[in-house]
């Protein structure tokens, strides 16, 4: 599904981000991303959106090279990969039912569709009472579920979650993983950066690591720091 | 239909979100506009109003009201050979006729009063070059059967001269006008791009195409761009029924000074063409550093 072949990424001002990253995500896993901020987490899944082009190498998205795809065809590449992200990135002058819908709306989905679709994801993620809410009367973790249905809601292939627990306490933050989990049943790749090290721990999932933008560990069952 | 409806409600909101900004811009595209077009239509009044003295005709001869048939031929001849004359016109009494109707058309007393044959004859004469004309006027002067001889009228070409610099300050200011209404669109619509930046991220971030993401801009600008130009082409209406009043009012030197409607309708087209095209365009560039990437 997801393949990084000798993928570099230097930023302007020989910032480099990525060393020589070469690694294969088969359709419906879930990996864990690990390391210390700055060490190429957020340039990973920058990639894998096509929010950046890797300035050596290849970043194949279902055996598409996302390097070369033309401007135009960017947006149906964003339209299989749902994401999320520390700080939801939600609307808050729309209401939960109106930040899922507007997700379908804007690539075009017909009404009835958009009718169907988004009952049915919140009631997924569990805010089917409070679709009518707006995202500021929600606690954090409720917001977190409304940012993971919109970015479910249109069933992409793969879904980034970019240090999705890191404004959450403890235990909301195993409702987020319970929740990701389950999308990862359903077929859906999932890639997590997170520096939260009981959840990998936990869940016992591939683990990679990065470090100075090189790929230091990738690890089948794994925890999150090496020999812990 | 759906799409339809999204995109309506959108520009809406951001119109209104932006009112003063909106009302600024639709202010300008008003002003530069009604100066564009009313320069226009005082141009096609006065080129109306000189149209006998266009193509060279320097000088009018006016013939005897009996003036004999061989007089008249012999005008003839002599004109057509004269190397001093470019090309001349013939008009006769019924000519003449017409064209005292349409000159005193509001005066059917007037008009009831006069026969054709109680007119001139004349010749419109364009000598080779204008610096001739007195030439040109002395060697016809003493022709049998010639009553008199008028030249282009001094007041004629100082309103032609006149209404050139007019016509070039009005066209550079409404120019200008239309440029600064133009910037303050792009404004506008980095205004707006910047108050739902969240938006568009969320809608790059979901796949939402590049033109779902630009047309309620663009169609905002557009808005703009015509409700400016519809103002404009009312505003330049009325001043075409103001222009054709006062002109209808005195009989002199102004009275073939007109304004057609159809002179006003294309004036008014062009208005709400270039008032669209300003908006579009506004927006595009409003766009360009926003949406790059």
């Amino acid at each position: 599904m997801i393949r990084f072949e000798n993928v570099n990424k230097v930023y302007k001002g020989d910032l480099v981000a990525l060393k020589d990253v070469s690694v294969e995500i088969p359709k419906g896993e879930f990996v864990f991303l690990v390391g210390p901020s700055g060490s190429g987490k957020s340039t990973f899944l920058k990639l894998l959106l096509r929010d950046e082009v890797a300035t050596a190498g290849r970043v194949l998205v279902a055996g598409r090279d996302i390097g070369r795809l033309g401007a135009w065809k960017v947006p149906s590449l964003r339209r299989n990969i749902g994401c999320v992200f520390q700080d939801f990135k939600l609307l808050t002058n729309k209401t939960v039912y109106e930040n899922v819908a507007f997700a379908l709306e804007v690539i075009g989905r017909p009404k009835h569709i958009v009718r169907t679709q988004v009952p049915q994801i919140l009631d997924l993620v569990g805010l089917g009472k409070k679709s009518e809410n707006f995202p500021t009367e929600l606690s954090g973790g409720e917001q977190q579920r409304v940012s993971i249905a919109r970015a479910f809601v249109n069933r992409p292939l793969i879904l980034l979650a970019d240090e999705p627990t890191g404004n959450l306490d403890p235990a909301t933050t195993v409702g987020i993983m319970r929740l990701l989990d389950r999308i990862n049943r359903t077929g859906t790749t999932v890639v997590m950066a997170t520096h939260d090290q009981r959840i990998v721990d936990a869940m016992r999932r591939r683990v990679l690591e990065l470090d100075h933008g090189a790929l230091v560990r990738d690890q089948a069952r794994g925890v999150y720091g090496v020999g812990s | 239909m759906s799409r339809l409806s999204y995109f309506a409600r959108e520009t809406l909101i951001s119109l209104r979100r932006n009112l003063l900004m909106t009302i600024a811009g639709i202010i300008t595209v008003l002003i530069s506009l009604v100066l564009f077009g009313g320069i226009l239509l005082l141009s096609s009044a006065v080129d109306h109003g000189t149209e006998k003295w266009k193509h060279g005709v320097e000088l009018e001869i006016f013939m005897k009201v009996n003036a004999s048939k061989s007089d008249i031929d012999a005008m003839k001849s002599q004109l057509s050979s004269d190397s001093l004359v470019k090309s001349y016109r013939y008009l006769d009494h019924k000519a003449a006729y017409e064209e005292f109707k349409r000159l005193f058309h509001d005066q059917p007393a007037l008009i009831e009063s006069t026969t054709p044959d109680v007119l001139p004859e004349s010749f419109r004469v364009a000598p080779v070059t204008a610096r001739l004309t007195e030439q040109v006027a002395g060697e016809y002067d003493k022709r049998p059967g010639v009553d008199k001889i008028m030249t282009a009228q001094q007041q004629i070409k100082n309103l032609l001269n006149a209404t050139r610099w007019i016509r070039l300050i009005f066209f550079v200011i409404s120019l200008a006008l239309l440029l600064s209404s133009l910037f303050l669109i792009v404004n506008t619509i980095r205004l707006a791009t910047f108050a739902r930046r969240r938006e568009i991220e969320v809608m790059r971030l979901v796949g939402a195409s590049n033109w779902f993401v630009r047309v309620p801009f663009m169609a905002e600008g557009l808005v703009q761009g015509a409700i400016g130009a519809g103002l404009a082409f009312g505003f330049v209406w009325t001043l075409k029924v103001v222009i054709s009043n006062v002109l209808n009012s005195q009989h002199t030197l102004f009275s073939t000074f007109r304004v057609t409607d159809s002179d006003a309708i294309g004036i008014g087209l062009l208005i709400v063409i270039i008032g669209a095209v300003i908006g579009t365009l506004g927006s595009a560039i409003g766009l360009r550093r926003f949406l790059e990437g």
